[in-house]
């Protein structure tokens, strides 16, 4: 039963990956809407508009750091022309560029878990602190590699 | 008989000759205007500097912090016409315009006409400067005059025919330069008023967010919905609160937008918008609550892309 288990987890596991290969344009896609809802609760909370708990802005951070260490690899040749991409063909033209820009914001994400810790950041501040590279990453990477659709 | 229509039809192509030459005749100021400029103060004029976008177009593309300063152009803008290439407006009195008068500076931005009297192309976006202040049009200039000299001069544009005969834009100009405001707004309510000022004028807004016409003339009756993008690849989104623009975003969210660079549901700023963003995020507060006042006056749209 437990090896059943097992190989059950397995394949749910393995499942989304196989589907992800199939289509990186909606696995990318779907990674960067991840990346907006976490902005966009870490935002709320810097903002007041969200009442602030650690836990949350530990799974905002979590959420952000697994996107930054994962969005890279569903940018494979050939999907620079799909059809609703809105990914800019510089990410092709100047892969080593692309590159460093995903490299930013993986650093700073990997800065903000290790200081949100076992418990998440303990108020606003150390939110604001630990969001705020990551949320300036977003912006100089979509200066260039993303096109206006 | 022969002689007499072929006489008439000399005079008459000579009238159309001359009336043309008339009509495209690039106009200066007034000299009254010219002798009423104030003095500038350069450091009221750097929030001109940065509400009129002058360095993301002048400075080096993909410069960042102080490297903004130095406007020594070269920006390529690919356009339907030809591509126009942003020249050295940094205060090098050869290769820029440190050794402009106040006159020059004020004829290039409120009517578009150069130093020797020429035509500029819209490209820079004097339909837009026209609206602005004489006071911070020379606090503009006072406050570049401060800003790094910076040696070498751009490359010409290079444009296709007819486009490169500068003394065309004369008709251009009675088409499409008119400096009256594009949106009436309650009068008496300052901070509308700013708001438009700021749109209309220094800001350019309208320039990229308008959609143009088959010579490059904004369409007036499709004001801010939103447009193809005027130079590259892609669109440049409607900003009024019809279908397919930010009718949902409250004044505040576009206020958040312009200090920070993330809309209502935390999606980034893009593109050449990052670079205007910046330099809205270095106005005062209360300016970027006047834009937002103002685009949530303005008439609701249907996108215009």
């Amino acid at each position: 039963m437990k090896k059943f288990v097992l190989a059950a987890a397995a394949v749910l596991f393995v499942m989304p990956a196989v589907q992800a290969a199939d289509d990186p344009v909606a696995t990318r896609k779907a990674i960067m809407q991840s990346v907006a809802a976490s902005a966009g609760l870490s935002g709320g909370m810097m903002k007041g508009e969200i009442a602030y708990s650690p836990a949350a802005g530990k799974a905002a951070i979590a959420s952000l750091n697994a996107a930054a260490l994962s969005f890279g690899a569903f940018f494979p040749a050939g999907s620079e022309a799909a059809p609703g991409t809105t990914a800019s063909p510089k990410i092709w033209e100047d892969s080593a560029g692309f590159a460093a820009a995903l490299a930013k914001f993986s650093a700073a994400t990997g800065a903000a878990a290790q200081a949100s810790g076992k418990d998440g950041p303990a108020d606003v501040d150390a939110l604001k602190a630990a969001v705020g590279p990551i949320l300036a990453s977003c912006k100089s990477c979509h200066e260039v590699y993303r096109v206006q659709k | 008989m022969r002689r007499k229509i072929l006489t008439g039809v000399l005079v008459a192509g000579a009238a159309v000759a001359a009336a043309g030459w008339v009509l495209t005749a690039p106009r200066p100021l007034s000299s009254a205007a010219l002798a009423a400029l104030p003095d500038g103060d350069p450091q009221r004029g750097e929030v001109v500097f940065h509400a009129g976008g002058c360095a993301s177009c002048h400075a080096a593309p993909g410069a960042k912090g102080e490297d903004k300063l130095k406007l020594a152009g070269g920006l390529k803008l690919a356009t339907p016409f030809g591509t126009f290439v942003a020249p050295n407006i940094s205060s090098d009195p050869n290769d820029g315009i440190g050794g402009w008068s106040k006159a020059d500076f004020a004829n290039a931005m409120l009517a578009g006409v150069s130093p020797d009297g020429a035509h500029y192309y819209p490209a820079f976006p004097y339909t837009s400067y026209a609206r602005m202040t004489p006071g911070d049009v020379m606090d503009l200039q006072a406050y570049m005059q401060q800003l790094p000299a910076v040696a070498g001069k751009a490359p010409a544009h290079d444009l296709g025919f007819p486009f490169n005969i500068r003394r065309g834009l004369g008709l251009w100009k009675l088409a499409n330069l008119d400096p009256a405001p594009m949106v009436t707004v309650a009068a008496g309510d300052a901070v509308l008023e700013r708001g438009r000022y700021l749109v209309e004028g220094p800001g350019h807004c309208g320039e990229c967010h308008t959609p143009r016409d088959a010579i490059g003339g904004l369409d007036r009756s499709r004001w801010l919905a939103g447009a193809a993008a005027p130079t590259g690849e892609g669109r440049i989104p409607n900003i009024t609160g019809g279908e397919g623009g930010i009718g949902s975003w409250s004044a505040a969210d576009i206020a958040y937008y312009l200090e920070t660079g993330f809309t209502p549901d935390f999606d980034s700023v893009g593109g050449e918008m990052v670079a205007v963003q910046e330099n809205m995020a270095k106005l005062p507060a209360s300016d970027r609550e006047a834009i937002a006042a103002y685009l949530k006056a303005v008439p609701a749209l249907a996108d215009g892309r």
